[in-house]
């Protein structure tokens, strides 16, 4: 799409001025950088004395260590030492992944390296420290241990059953947390509804595979009682914390470097206990540690998402009004809750974001989420999401074809309308700002879904099946301290930006967000150079580092653009108004009669104005020439945070069509649409690529992703070659669109546009599967929807 | 995910090579690497050397010798599909090759690396078979030349001793009669397929006179199904009888993307694909 000609936020002003970057599809210079190879990730880093450590992991879902031998190991070549969970416990206090803001949650301490116990295949339970990794490695194979096989509890669905293996012995079950959530009756409402629909949908486990795998190396300096962690992360204050507390260092001490990451989707946003135990050893050893996840390491130890049972029921009127939703929802976590943010989130989504689209005045959701002997899960991108929008949109087509109307039509009745809002999702969580309506019609228009009717019915008793869907769903973005700061998380909802100019004229920005291939730096500098009134390539940016940023959150939740990108607004504009006080001065004339533009501090009236470079140059080096009083500040920070709201949403209407050959059972999704109101689009080109690649990610979920394990819980598929994620070939046009509706809870008026797609792929592209389906009496509801799910279901095997 | 330690050895020419294979068991020959050294970063195993053989001179060349195209081991996948001969000659293998993982993949791999490792799922050694070739082998006392039929004994093992080295492909030139037809089943393109089937079919006019069905990614080698290339002759595509027929003469081995039952049924469909190329 081309540039959006009018930045359709009278806020931030009109577009046709110099320097007006905000709504523009700038190309972003970190590309650049990145094409030539000039990137600087963690592996990357040599520091002198640095050591490579490779973890021993347990071969089994959950077997007793019944004893460690590990002296062999430590005489083979190259091999420093090797630890078990007795030398790191000195150096790192265990954790317990659980919060106070959701009731009770249940799970118990954790460590770096597991002890007696392992509770999954790929838990750390030994550490060699060598010269290289492959040494390390070579050592691993020299590690003996004595391992007592105990029976799994691999499937969620028989956690809670009597005979179950307990996990955890001590907390009596394998129930982590529950939760109900009821709104009216919906019993009586079910009753009086004119129909009433079900189903049960069955997602999978997933993992977000990122390009560069997790990776940290920790530098313990002795001297200076600092220690600096080098690390792949999303969150360098959180770590900053988490390693403050847990190697009992002071927070002020510990310094956290993000430099450039590749892709995190939420998966670098944990603590995990190999890293942890990195910290511990370079703290004991007072040298620098590096661990870089090889990808088997990644598949057995990145966190998992999804793995979700959730049946449905939705009763609706004669006219197709809901009346009337209940859902009941399961989730397997592995053996522990992750830490700091708990795996209760993607539950807890779920049950809020069931129905939000829609008016249902009669809302009932309860989740229960239990361990299992499995790779812990926790928060991947689009937390929640697709579950929550696949049950509803699943149950929301099935009520249309039992009462016979259409698909969009049924949609529309039941949207709040944009006109309603302030409003609640079912579940009671606030909305404001959302469009589905719009969104909507928008997404009709660009369909043409006569047309697709068309080739659909010309093709039913063809082998190629013909079948669409349109779904329309709510994304949490920007949350408020109401996500985990009131649960007792040291996680920080408030970011900062700080802005300088310097002497040479320059602008440097630093923000609390930081990058993992997105385009943060990128939109951060529009920002600031938007309403500087400078230059795009007068601004550098730091990202990424607790010793050089502000305070803040950092990248996760969708809320780079709509409160980092709002501070960064703030303290451009207060940075700006001091230049105008300045050059007012030097000027002698009214502030109100200036402005800045090219980097020139210009005379609305016409006359000669002075650059930014003249005014630096005076305020820093011939400081005396100014008027006495003036004030020479030309730094400024501000901060944001999301007050009174616990998230602004966002909303979207996708819709795809895909054909299915009968004969293969291979489903190919002709296109997808997608219509997007995420308010002021910074930069709509990383908009679109933001929802691209999002529906990339869903479409591996809906049809390709699994995590598959044997019934002893070993992992089956953990290498690229065995675990499908949608490549080129698999990628269909993706046509996107927007409607605009500004948050009015910041100046910016942005809203977050991270993971939309992810989040509602999996609906559209199942319900389309169906429609498909529909006219041979059968339906697919696991995911991934495998050419062996559909064959099955079409009855040719 | 580092491989074990072992030594290297440069070949400059086959006879070195041999040389060093005869005196050393454990040790392996490198070529394109793209199977090799996956298998060795995942310590699944631990040779002792590696015979590097890719710095051997001719040892890529594609010619023609008689009724034959000759593809010499180390010839890319790239090279091949690139090559003006094979183009000419044998353009059936190009379309094959677009099948065969991705370019990056391609450009190091090799032809004679992938039919000597023998992977049942990979697309060449059941078109080596299903095109009767013949498989040059080198070794302490001379070459010899083994049927692609014949090469190809087991799960990953071949007739290659341990003093061998393979070093070339010849397929037989097809006569304007004859056809090699193939397609295959993946979930994804440039994976390892669910089911594939390479296809010769001789015709006499428009009516199959003869007909080869190889199969791979459906059991422990390339599974010929030669009843039910019979049956195909006599009676055309019966979906019901075909089935019954490959499940009589072939043990499908399910994996991860596809069950025995499914490799069964897309066997089966993968004939009437070929009969329906055929008729275009």
């Amino acid at each position: 799409m081309d540039d959006i000609k009018v930045n359709q936020n009278p806020k931030l002003g009109s577009m046709d001025r110099p320097n007006s970057y905000i709504g523009r599809s700038l190309p972003r210079e970190n590309a650049k950088k990145h094409l030539e190879g000039g990137g600087q990730f963690v592996d990357d880093l040599v520091l002198p004395r640095m050591l490579h450590v490779a973890f021993l992991r347990s071969p089994f879902a959950h077997a007793e260590i019944k004893s460690i031998n590990v002296e062999e190991a430590k005489k083979s070549p190259g091999v420093f030492d090797v630890y078990t969970a007795k030398e790191i416990d000195e150096y790192c206090t265990p954790w317990v992944g659980t919060l106070g803001h959701l009731g009770e949650m249940r799970s118990p301490e954790q460590t770096p390296l597991a002890k007696k116990i392992a509770r999954w295949q790929g838990e750390p339970i030994a550490v060699v420290i060598a010269n290289n990794r492959a040494q390390a490695e070579d050592a691993l194979e020299l590690i003996e241990v004595d391992w007592e096989e105990k029976d799994a509890q691999v499937d969620m669905e028989t956690a809670l059953d009597d005979n179950a293996v307990v996990i955890h012995p001590e907390l009596g079950s394998n129930l982590f947390w529950t939760r109900t959530v009821n709104q009216g009756d919906v019993n009586q409402a079910f009753e009086t509804s004119h129909a009433v629909v079900q189903t049960t949908l069955d997602f999978a486990r997933h993992t977000g595979v990122t390009l560069e795998s997790r990776g940290i190396v920790a530098d313990w300096n002795k001297s200076e009682g600092k220690i600096t962690i080098y690390h792949n992360g999303q969150a360098p204050h959180m770590m900053q914390h988490i390693i403050a507390k847990h190697l009992e260092v002071n927070e002020g001490l510990v310094r956290i470097v993000s430099r450039d990451v590749g892709g995190s989707f939420g998966i670098k946003v944990h603590v995990y206990p190999d890293e942890m135990a990195v910290a511990a050893i370079s703290k004991k050893l007072g040298r620098p540690i590096k661990f870089i996840a090889d990808r088997l390491e990644s598949f057995t130890t990145d966190i998992h998402a999804r793995c979700h049972k959730i049946s449905g029921k939705l009763g609706v009127d004669k006219e197709g009004k809901i009346l009337a939703m209940e859902i009941n929802d399961l989730s397997g976590i592995g053996p522990f809750s992750m830490y700091p943010r708990t795996s209760a989130i993607e539950t807890n989504q779920v049950l809020n974001l069931s129905g939000a689209p829609y008016v249902i005045p009669n809302y009932k959701a309860v989740g229960t989420v239990v361990f299992q002997n499995k790779t812990p899960m926790c928060q991947y991108r689009a937390v929640g999401h697709p579950i929550a929008v696949a049950i509803t949109e699943a149950l929301i087509d099935k009520a249309a074809n039992k009462i016979d109307i259409g698909l969009s039509e049924i949609r529309k009745k039941n949207f709040i309308p944009d006109n309603a809002y302030p409003n609640k999702t079912p579940s009671g969580v606030p909305l404001e700002d959302l469009s589905h309506e719009a969104s909507m019609d928008k997404l009709l228009t660009m369909m043409n879904i006569q047309d697709i009717e068309k080739e659909k019915i010309a093709n039913l008793d063809k082998n190629v099946l013909c079948g669409y869907g349109v779904i329309s769903m709510c994304e949490v973005t920007n949350p408020s301290p109401l996500f985990y700061g009131v649960g007792g998380a040291h996680i920080s909802s408030q970011d900062g930006a700080s802005i300088r100019l310097e002497g040479s004229g320059a602008i440097h920005l630093s923000s609390s967000i930081t990058e993992q291939g997105q385009g943060t730096e990128a939109i951060m500098k529009q920002i600031a150079a938007d309403q500087l009134g400078v230059s795009m390539d007068s601004v550098r940016v730091t990202l990424g580092d607790t010793d050089a940023t502000p305070y803040g959150g950092g990248t996760w939740a969708s809320r780079g653009a709509g409160i980092g990108g709002e501070a960064v607004l703030k303290a451009a504009r207060i940075l700006k108004d001091n230049i105008l006080d300045i050059a007012a001065a030097i000027m002698q004339t009214d502030k109100n009669s200036l402005d800045v533009e090219n980097n020139t501090v210009i005379r609305k009236n016409g006359g000669e104005g002075i650059t930014l470079q003249q005014l630096a140059e005076t305020v820093y080096y011939r400081g005396h020439e100014l008027p006495k009083g003036t004030n020479p500040e030309l730094l400024a920070t501000a901060s944001f945070l999301i007050e009174g709201i616990p998230f602004v949403f966002t909303n979207s209407a996708m819709g795809c069509k895909v054909s299915i050959d009968q004969d293969t059972g291979i489903i190919k999704i002709d296109k997808f649409w997608a219509v997007e109101d995420c308010g002021t689009q910074i930069n709509p080109k990383l908009v679109e690529e933001q929802i691209r690649g999002g529906v990339i990610q869903g479409i591996g979920g809906a049809l390709f992703e699994e995590c598959v394990y044997d019934d002893q819980g070993n992992m089956q598929n953990a290498t690229m070659a065995d675990y499908l994620v949608p490549m080129a070939y698999e990628m269909p046009d993706i046509i996107v669109d927007h409607v605009t509706t500004n948050s009015g809870r910041s100046i910016i008026g942005a809203k977050g546009a991270g993971e939309a797609g992810t989040g509602g792929a999996p609906a559209v592209i199942m319900n389309a599967v169906n429609n498909a389906l529909k006219h041979h009496g059968t339906e697919v509801l696991s995911q991934p929807i495998t050419p062996e799910k559909i064959l099955r279901a079409l009855g040719k095997i | 995910m580092k491989a074990p330690d072992f030594s290297y050895f440069e070949a400059q020419n086959i006879e070195d090579a041999i040389k060093y294979k005869s005196e050393d068991d454990e040790a392996v020959i490198l070529a394109g690497g793209q199977s090799l050294l996956p298998a060795l970063n995942m310590r699944l195993s631990s040779p002792s050397c590696l015979i590097d053989i890719s710095k051997i001179n001719n040892l890529n060349e594609i010619k023609i010798e008689g009724d034959f195209i000759n593809i010499g081991a180390l010839a890319t996948h790239s090279d091949v599909m690139n090559n003006d001969l094979v183009h000419e000659k044998l353009p059936c293998l190009v379309d094959i090759l677009k099948m065969v993982a991705h370019a990056a993949i391609r450009n190091k791999g090799t032809h004679g690396g992938s039919i000597a490792y023998g992977d049942p799922a990979a697309e060449l050694p059941a078109f080596a078979v299903a095109m009767n070739a013949e498989i040059v082998l080198s070794g302490l006392s001379g070459q010899r030349i083994v049927n692609a039929k014949d090469f190809y004994l087991g799960l990953f093992e071949t007739d290659l001793k341990s003093d061998e080295i393979l070093i070339a492909i010849r397929y037989p030139l097809l006569d304007v009669n004859q056809h090699l037809i193939f397609d295959e089943v993946c979930r994804r393109h440039g994976d390892y397929a669910m089911a594939g089937l390479m296809a010769k079919v001789e015709l006499d006019q428009s009516k199959i006179n003869n007909l080869d069905l190889v199969y791979f990614a459906t059991g422990d080698k390339p599974n010929v199904g030669q009843n039910t290339a019979k049956l195909v002759i006599d009676d055309g595509y019966d979906y019901e009888k075909l089935k019954k027929s490959l499940a009589s003469e072939i043990d499908f081995a399910g994996d991860l993307n596809s069950s025995s039952e499914m490799k069964l049924h897309l066997a089966t469909i993968l004939i009437n694909k070929i009969l329906n190329k055929l008729e275009r």
